[in-house]
């Protein structure tokens, strides 16, 4: 059948929609603040070619799992209650 | 993301959005899909680079060898009839060809590997690693006279491919 709308009690369906608009406008920044971050500490100034070289993919690779790493643990803080640094 | 996602596009002027009628056409962006995601991800593979950089200098060379062999001339050359020295000529220019193939496949095998390890090792895309690789390249194949002959190899063949990788850079 359809989506099973087993929600807790107390919760309505508006709040949810509200919660999941949020949660999408949540990871469309991410996805934003990611890329301009990577891109400027990943990739040449003075463009020589149109595809991303070797070095410029592997840099991005990493650059991309440490911002999750620590946009994980920022939010764990963030969520346990205690200042984040 | 379906909203405005950052680098590829066009500072979000899209097609949609044409107020003023200066702005030229701008095809709206397209995320690539993962086929040709995994077709740039072929190139990314260093054992496949390096076999085509191998292959490729393998065919250079046995352009290079049959041409040198077809210069050399034979000891005897009074002694032979025009079809033996064809004959000779032809086998020498055979011999020439294959080992210079031989010699260029293994070059350009190891250069290519050395560079693309060291490239995804530094995370950056440099003049050395160019450097690296042609010293790799040039203290490997000439090993067998010794260990100077094998810096000088290295320092010969690591400015050679930094001058090449240079004036690639300014004619592409």
């Amino acid at each position: 059948m359809a989506a099973n709308t087993d929600l807790p009690p107390g919760v309505d369906k508006e709040q949810v929609f509200g919660m999941l608009a949020m949660e999408m406008e949540y990871k469309v920044e991410l996805f934003n603040r990611l890329a301009m971050a990577c891109f400027n500490k990943c990739v040449d100034k003075r463009y020589k070619e149109p595809e991303l070289t070797m070095g410029e993919n592997s840099c991005i690779d990493r650059c991309v799992s440490k911002y999750f790493l620590v946009n994980g643990i920022i939010g764990q803080m963030l969520s346990a209650g205690q200042r984040p640094m | 993301m379906a909203t405005s996602s950052g680098i590829e596009s066009n500072d979000g002027f899209s097609s949609s959005k044409e107020a003023e009628p200066e702005t030229p056409q701008i095809p709206p962006f397209r995320m690539p899909t993962m086929e040709e995601i995994g077709a740039q991800e072929v190139w990314n593979n260093c054992a496949i680079r390096s076999v085509a950089s191998g292959v490729m200098g393998g065919g250079l060379g046995l352009f290079m060898g049959l041409f040198l062999g077809a210069l050399d001339n034979p000891l005897m050359q009074e002694e032979m009839t025009a079809r033996e020295q064809f004959i000779y000529t032809a086998k020498q220019m055979g011999r020439r060809s294959w080992s210079s193939c031989k010699a260029f496949a293994v070059m350009g095998l190891i250069f290519s590997a050395a560079e693309c390890i060291v490239e995804k090792a530094r995370a950056k895309h440099d003049a050395t690693n160019t450097v690296v690789a042609g010293c790799v390249t040039g203290g490997s194949m000439s090993a067998r006279g010794g260990p100077k002959a094998a810096c000088v190899g290295c320092a010969g063949f690591a400015a050679f491919s930094v001058l090449i990788e240079k004036f690639l850079e300014r004619h592409t």
